[in-house]
């Protein structure tokens, strides 16, 4: 359903985006991850018309988006990462208003605002100004102002952004019910990993502009083996420990004076680990063993921790 | 592409008619220039109600600048604050969004033209010409404010800020009206300057609207007509184009 090729986007002297590739069959959910600035609202611009790429090709639901952006416009919903909520309508008018601008008749749009007023749980504020809305709510109308026209495809930059964990899983209870029930096709962009992994059957990891790595959590997931041992100590700056080559491991990477590990069986191997640096005369500060996440992905393909990035 | 221009225009007349603040702003701006030009003004000259209907077309050029003016302001927000991209994402023609925004600032100028003009008449303005007259000056008015309105569009479809909005908006606001025949009859300006007034709509506006309101003989007005018509047709065609080149970068 969607479908983009080597696309590129220049501002000035800053690269947006890099031979981007990108494909997401119908019914399933994509999520780009990428901390900030790292071109995913960029990307969804692009792909959703607003702005025209510096090169390669997007084909949305089988219309050309540069050739024949109002086809395409026809059958998307887009969310902005900035709420663009007009403040002085209440969130039934906005609703009604963009209905009117697709040209539906009275009936279909009053008809329809009910319906998704309801869904997104916003029927007893429906008359309020939404500049009176909490965050959540605001998302919560943008949803529904996006599920107006009955859309095949769904863009959402960043639809939890700012809000509280109660809010988030709510949003991500719609849109699983949208994908399951409605067998609604979406992008999503995301700087939260957990997000990635709750929401999305493939998973792109953009950064500077870049698709570094793609596929599903699972598989991102699985080249770590099934647990990542974090060793804390004084690595030398060069060190190479020659005797993680065993078959057991499947990854290993030493950044920010930790150690990571990623192997079959996490309690079977740390002792071997612990003994292999003991034998090279190192003193271990600290040590624990997790379950390996899209952070740790990230970490791996970019060399910075994704959450650290967020913050700046 | 009608149902569009419509609907915005019709978002546009909801937030209007409930923002007080601005209503009331509105309300009180036309009939300040009615007090400050036409009567203050007035009261230095012998004939105070004849130098009210020779202000009063000013005004009303006046009134109208600063209602397309108020238009860009609008449209700039609406961009500034992203609003406008739910409009892009729309199967909408470009045109349709610049119309229903040009309208709306019409609209608004309309509400405060009637105004000045009761007010003026209040005041003791003398309106002569008939039905055809005023409709020829209703008609080169609307054409006026949309052809600034599209000026003022296109400046703010470019505008990284409001504060570099109302910097370019000033700079052809009130100098356009003092380049005019709006204040002062032109007979006694300096030859340059004449050429200036003659080069400007406003002078075309007010042309239209003094004449047209004294006497009933139209035909004078049919060049100032056709020309404020063009200008109404070049001020949409800029802010096209400023508006495709932004949304094509
Ligand atoms: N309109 C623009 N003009 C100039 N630079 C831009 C513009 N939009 C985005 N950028 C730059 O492009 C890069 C990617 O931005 P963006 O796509 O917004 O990232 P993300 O959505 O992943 O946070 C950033 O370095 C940003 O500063
Ligand atoms: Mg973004």
């Amino acid at each position: 359903m969607i479908d983009a090729q080597g696309l590129h986007k220049q501002f000035g002297t800053v690269q947006a985006v890099i031979d981007l590739e990108l494909h997401v069959p119908q019914g399933s959910v994509y999520a780009l991850l990428g901390p900030n600035g790292a071109g995913k609202s960029t990307t969804i611009n692009m792909l959703t018309t607003l702005l025209r790429p510096d090169r390669g090709t997007i084909v949305i639901a089988g219309h050309d988006a540069v050739r024949n952006p109002d086809a395409v416009r026809r059958v998307i919903g887009v969310t902005f990462q900035d709420l663009v909520l007009d403040r002085d309508l209440s969130g039934r008018e906005a609703l009604d208003f963009y209905g009117r601008l697709y040209g539906l008749d009275a009936a279909t749009r009053t008809q329809r605002t009910k319906e998704l007023l309801t869904l997104v749980e916003l029927n007893d504020a429906a008359d309020r100004l939404t500049g009176t809305y909490s965050g959540g709510m605001r998302r919560r109308l943008e949803l529904a102002r996006c599920l107006m026209m009955q859309p095949q495809i769904l863009f959402l930059d960043e639809p939890t952004q700012g809000l509280d964990p109660q809010h988030r899983a709510m949003i991500w209870d719609y849109l699983r019910m949208l994908q399951q029930q409605h067998g609604m096709t979406m992008l999503i962009t995301t700087h939260a990993m957990d997000e990635a992994e709750i929401l999305a059957q493939q998973v792109g990891i953009i950064d500077h502009g870049r698709m570094v790595a793609s596929g599903t959590p699972a598989e991102l997931i699985g080249q770590f083996g099934s647990e990542m041992v974090r060793i804390t100590a004084n690595y030398p700056a060069d060190y190479q420990p020659s005797w993680l080559q065993a078959e057991w491991v499947r990854n290993w990477a030493i950044q920010n004076g930790e150690l990571r590990v990623g192997v079959d069986h996490g309690s079977r191997r740390i002792a071997t680990i612990l003994d292999g640096l003991r034998a090279d005369g190192l003193q271990v500060s600290d040590m624990n063993m997790t379950r390996p996440s899209l952070g740790d992905v990230f970490l791996q393909t970019t060399g910075r921790a994704l959450r650290d990035e967020v913050k700046s | 592409m009608i149902n569009a221009t419509y609907a915005i225009w019709l978002r546009h007349m909801r937030k209007f008619t409930r923002n007080r603040e601005e209503l009331g702003g509105l309300l009180i701006q036309p009939i300040l220039w009615v007090a400050l030009f036409g009567v203050g003004m007035g009261r230095m000259l012998p004939d105070q109600s004849n130098y009210l209907s020779f202000m009063l077309p000013g005004i009303l050029a006046l009134t109208a600048l600063g209602g397309a003016a108020g238009g860009g302001m609008m449209f700039l927000d609406e961009r500034l604050r992203g609003i406008l991209r739910e409009y892009m994402v729309a199967p909408i023609p470009r045109l349709s969004i610049l119309l229903g925004h040009m309208c709306a600032t019409v609209s608004k100028a309309f509400f405060q033209i009637i105004i000045v003009v009761i007010v003026g008449v209040l005041a003791g303005a003398q309106l002569g010409g008939g039905v055809v007259g005023w409709l020829a000056t209703l008609i080169a008015l609307i054409c006026f404010t949309l052809g600034f309105a599209g000026i003022a569009l296109g400046v703010a479809a470019r505008s990284k800020s409001i504060m570099g909005y109302h910097g370019m908006i000033f700079l052809f606001n009130l100098p356009l009206l003092f380049a005019s025949n709006a204040l002062y009859p032109l007979d006694s300006a300096p030859v340059w300057m004449q050429w200036l007034a003659k080069a400007n709509p406003a002078t075309w506006f007010i042309d239209v609207a003094r004449s047209s309101t004294q006497s009933t003989d139209m035909s004078a007005n049919l060049l100032n007509l056709g020309l404020l018509m063009g200008f109404a047709v070049a001020g949409t065609w800029l802010a096209l184009r400023r508006f495709n080149a932004v949304t094509a970068n």
